[in-house]
């Protein structure tokens, strides 16, 4: 069978696609430049109020918001990426017969509601806490105590975040330095270059495939989702998701304008990843 | 005098309690081509990545340039390797992965550049630079790596199998490219394979081992015209071993016939293995002959017919450029100074 033929077999994905992907974003995108009375075009307007109720210089609250999210989204990622490399690399160095199991015990909290495990997150970071509760019957006390109000917000949506999405940034990076074959590692020595070099030339160039996956995995969910900051903020911090959940209902045009501002950052910071990643295969 | 470059002493190396190395003494001159040639298993890489540094030897010393270099990482050796699978860097072009080695030792940029013209010249791939590895074929690739060894002068190349992944015809012509590009550099070559064709070709000194012991070291020649037991016979081309036994000197006697022969370290009476290259016995009229025998088959080899004769119920191969009938009487001859005698080793057989 020619590729032509099989490529008939892609049709119905193709149909599918369209409908209930290409669709919907392109109404997605009309609705953010119109006037609308909820999702419906009787006595629908163009109107550029959307927009300019999201990039508002006078009133800057939604541009605060917008880069709310990006700190957050950008920091937890950081995070995640330094605490997540040298694992899924010391990992996938280590001399154990049964690396998995070792990366299974990682990524087994992964298994349990994440809403549950930042509830309990939440309750630790506060002051009457449950391990506080517990210990304090044998005398010791377990308080984090933060400087003031905002930096405990901040540090508990960072911790809450980069709890959440770190095994998404272990994994993908494991696989890939797992896969690297020994004697490249042994060919780098061999020509002159120390164990240092060798990781910096050889090992952490080949494992960028799995670094912009991680980067991409988990920078994703932090930009677009909006529970654990509002669960870990109490309901204080707004991020664009917040945004979205609470005007679905009443405002669509505001709604689907942030949809679409969210799809293009989160496509420009992917053009971005990769990029960078292709200049790391060719460069170095 | 060649002067001594590398010294193994004594060294020993075991995995989970098995010698793979065992207790083996070696030294290799400067600017010699050495092969390490044995059966898989028989320890030949083992040595050659202790001489690279990628593992310790358990027991014993390795001397280089009358340093003792155990302890000494591979990136501190003035040693490099050519890996069996070439081991490319595949994020790296062809450019890039030979100047790896030039750039870890910080060399100035226009030399690296020169450099490595040279070294792709020189293994027949300029205007190769700016190449994806990952798009050459095998053959390419494996000069690739011998360009990415030797741009950095070493004192010794290490070549494991390098051969190996290739088909016959480039095979052979790597073979005296190799050959010839080591009488040029100057540099020590040690080669580890388990074709025998491949070490008799370059090889100034052979080395055979088995289960981690060196049975022989010696020239191509010596290596197959004096073998030293039933094991390298039989690993080095092709023979037919006998049972014999040393009358006296100058005279052994083996499918109850007596024959003149040359070797003379034996005792009177002693049992001994003989030793007769297929090429080395002539088939004559069984009139008279010493050993008659019936051609039990008959295969055309190519420039070369493989006879197999039965005499006495022994087999003995022939090879001969006159074909002879299966089923025909044929007499065998073989000269003295062809007949090679061995000590009998025991458990050999």
């Amino acid at each position: 069978m020619n590729i032509k033929k099989l490529g008939r077999l892609a049709l119905p994905y193709l149909v599918w696609m369209l409908v209930l992907v290409g669709i919907p974003l392109v109404m997605i995108l009309v609705l953010s430049f119109m006037k609308t009375d909820g999702v419906s075009f009787t006595g629908a307007t163009w109107s550029l109020e959307a927009w300019q109720e999201m990039f508002s210089v006078t009133d800057p609250t939604n541009l605060k918001i917008l880069l709310d999210t990006f700190t957050f989204a950008i920091i937890a990622t950081v995070i995640c990426f330094a605490i997540g490399y040298p694992m899924a690399y010391i990992v996938a160095r280590s001399p154990f017969s049964n690396k998995f199991v070792i990366l299974v015990l990682t990524i087994i909290p992964m298994w349990s509601n994440s809403l549950l495990r930042n509830v309990a997150l939440k309750n630790i970071l506060s002051e009457t806490n449950i391990l506080d509760s517990l210990l304090s019957r044998v005398g010791m006390d377990f308080v984090i105590r933060f400087a003031n109000q905002d930096q405990a917000t901040f540090i508990s949506i960072i911790v809450g975040l980069v709890l959440t999405y770190l095994p998404f940034m272990i994994l993908p990076i494991y696989t890939v330095i797992e896969k690297i074959d020994e004697s490249l590692l042994e060919a780098s020595m061999d020509l002159g270059a120390n164990p240092a070099r060798t990781f910096l030339k050889v090992t952490f160039p080949l494992s960028m495939k799995g670094v912009t996956t991680g980067i991409i995995m988990v920078f994703l969910p932090c930009f677009s989702g909006f529970a654990i900051q509002k669960l870990l903020s109490r309901g204080t911090v707004y991020v664009l998701g917040s945004l979205i959940e609470a005007n679905y209902i009443h405002d669509i045009n505001f709604v689907s304008m942030l949809s679409i501002v969210i799809l293009f950052l989160i496509f420009g910071s992917m053009m971005i990843v990769n990029k960078v990643d292709k200049e790391g295969a060719t460069l170095v | 005098m060649a002067k001594k470059l590398i010294e193994l002493k004594n060294v020993t190396k075991s995995y989970d309690g098995a010698a793979v190395v065992n207790d083996i003494n070696l030294y290799i001159n400067e600017n010699e081509f050495i092969t390490l040639l044995g059966p898989s298993g028989c320890g030949k890489t083992t040595t050659l990545r202790m001489i690279g540094g990628f593992e310790k030897p358990d027991a014993g010393e390795i001397v280089l340039n009358g340093v003792v270099v155990n302890d000494v990482p591979p990136y501190e050796r003035p040693i490099n390797t050519v890996f069996q699978r070439y081991a490319l860097f595949p994020h790296l072009n062809v450019y890039d992965n030979i100047a790896f080695g030039l750039r870890n030792q910080k060399v100035a940029k226009e030399e690296i550049a020169e450099r490595v013209e040279t070294a792709l010249k020189l293994v027949s791939l300029p205007n190769f630079a700016k190449r994806k590895v990952t798009n050459l074929s095998g053959g390419q690739q494996q000069r690739v790596a011998i360009a990415r060894a030797i741009v950095n002068k070493p004192k010794i190349l290490l070549l494991d199998e390098p051969l190996a992944a290739l088909d016959l015809k480039l095979r052979q012509s790597m073979q005296y490219e190799l050959k010839e590009m080591q009488r040029k550099l100057g540099i020590t070559f040690i080669y580890v394979t388990h074709d025998q064709e491949e070490a008799l070709t370059m090889s100034d000194t052979i080395v055979v081992m088995k289960d981690g012991v060196i049975q022989q070291i010696g020239t191509p020649t010596g290596i197959y015209n004096e073998p030293n037991n039933r094991f390298v016979a039989r690993f080095i081309g092709e023979s037919n071993i006998l049972d014999g036994i040393y009358v006296r000197q100058n005279l052994v006697r083996f499918m109850d016939v007596e024959f003149d022969c040359v070797d003379t370290q034996f005792a009177d009476g002693e049992p001994v293995d003989v030793v007769i290259r297929p090429e080395d016995l002539d088939i004559i009229d069984p009139k008279g002959a010493k050993l008659i025998g019936v051609v039990s088959s008959s295969i055309f080899r190519g420039v070369h017919f493989e006879l197999c004769v039965m005499v006495q119920g022994k087999e003995f191969v022939i090879h001969t450029y006159e074909n002879r009938k299966v089923g025909e009487n044929v007499g065998l001859r073989v000269d003295s100074y062809e007949i090679h005698l061995m000590k009998v080793e025991q458990g050999e057989h």
